[in-house]
């Protein structure tokens, strides 16, 4: 990857949520109750990772009994393996914050979670989510698995600490680099100057064109004026959960966030509201914390705003009118 | 990507396969709704073992998350009209 190219790439990296973290009353055994904690989670990192700043702050106030940490939002216990950043997107439809989230050491609701044994799950995870973005950009995951034991766990560091040029020199050994960026080579010509039209052919056809992408789908099945009178999620039902590549045609014009939405999500694109030009039934559409034009290419968004999973994480807002058949 | 047939009601097929010494099922082969989530694979695969963990795979390459649809991991990752999933009782492929 070309330095400078991806500038957006490091506000990702560098991006937080503002957290207010208040103990579950059942758990809390002191007088008066600890207060709230408040700290700053990184977008591209997961919950459970912040035990270690959590855990001495709350210790002195918990039951006696062995620490699984869970959290929750209005009730609804978070998915942990889903970036924090994501998390926040999807569930504050109007951003709140900070963000107040109670946190539960007791308890794990394992009907509901997948368990989590601390930072060894979290990395597992994230090492699946990388193999698996793999597979759909090469048709195996054997770059990933093929990397050394040391790099991986470099890998996992630079992202569990937010080093984003340790990550891009270890990632950048995996050959994921997903497309060019069309975006770029307009803006600044230069980038591009060079290469031959035939070399150009030839990179353009090595290059990937499918793309990794997790879109979330909430459907409020009703209308709502502004975001903050939408209601909270009561359970993970009522947010489909949709994993299917976009695969980018570099034929004619420039392939847009627009394009890339509407080919995952076919059914909520009539005809007759593009030729009206009205929005339909999509209401929001939101990546690391911005609601970008859908004019935008498609091969930017990806480049700047995917996660280091290589997995573009898509928050979507529906009003279908009615409910949702998967 | 889709198939001929309706998504909604799309049955696939999957193969079960033993990795290391994970015992080999009677029925290695089964129809799921392309509806439901792969949580329920894993479920079905705990319950036929009797464990409470297993490592479940995709095309013996990566463990894909409980929450994702069938009829998803189908069209990405399946072939000769079936979806591949490998168990193991210990970590298989990191």
């Amino acid at each position: 990857m070309q330095g400078g190219e991806k500038e957006a790439q490091r506000y990702v990296w560098d991006g937080a949520i503002p957290l207010q973290v208040h103990l579950h009353d059942s758990e809390v055994t002191t007088l008066p109750p600890p207060p709230p904690a408040l700290i700053l989670a990184p977008r591209i990192g997961y919950l459970p990772l912040l035990s270690s700043q959590l855990k001495p702050f709350f210790s002195g106030a918990l039951p006696p009994g062995v620490d699984t940490i869970w959290f929750e939002y209005k009730g609804l216990p978070l998915k942990w393996y889903i970036p924090t950043g994501v998390l926040f997107d999807l569930l504050c439809a109007e951003p709140e914050r900070p963000w107040n989230l109670t946190v539960h050491f007791r308890g794990y609701p394992g009907n509901i979670l997948i368990p989590c044994d601390g930072e060894d799950s979290v990395k597992w995870s994230y090492i699946n989510s990388l193999k698996e973005a793999a597979y759909i950009i090469h048709g195996s995951s054997k770059n990933v698995m093929n990397m050394s034991q040391p790099d991986q766990v470099e890998l996992w560091r630079s992202v569990m600490n937010g080093k984003l040029d340790t990550y891009n020199r270890i990632s950048s050994k995996l050959k994921l680099g997903i497309i060019e960026d069309d975006f770029s080579e307009k803006v600044n010509p230069s980038l591009k100057a060079p290469h031959t039209v035939n070399e150009t052919e030839a990179t353009t056809t090595l290059k990937t064109s499918r793309i990794p992408v997790r879109l979330y789908l909430c459907n409020t099945n009703q209308d709502f004026e502004n975001l903050e009178t939408v209601p909270p999620f009561e359970t993970w039902d009522q947010i489909s959960y949709i994993n299917r590549p976009v695969e980018i045609n570099k034929e004619g014009k420039y392939f847009t966030l627009y394009d890339a939405v509407k080919s995952i999500l076919p059914e909520f694109f009539h005809p007759a509201d593009e030729e009206e030009g009205k929005d339909g039934v999509i209401k929001l559409v939101r990546i690391q914390g911005i609601e970008p034009k859908m004019e935008i290419p498609f091969s930017w968004v990806v480049n700047n705003l995917m996660n280091p999973d290589y997995f573009l994480h898509i928050c979507v807002y529906i009003n279908a009118g009615r409910p949702m058949g998967t | 990507m889709a198939s001929d047939s309706p998504i909604a009601s799309r049955k696939v097929v999957v193969h079960l396969r033993a990795t290391g010494d994970a015992p080999i099922l009677k029925q290695a082969k089964f129809k799921i709704a392309g509806t439901d989530r792969f949580s329920k694979v894993i479920d079905f695969l705990c319950r036929q073992l009797h464990r409470e963990t297993l490592f479940v795979y995709v095309n013996s390459a990566f463990s894909p998350s409980p929450d994702e649809l069938v009829n998803d991991l189908y069209d990405n990752f399946g072939f000769d009209g079936k979806l591949v999933v490998n168990y193991a009782c210990s970590m298989a492929w990191g």
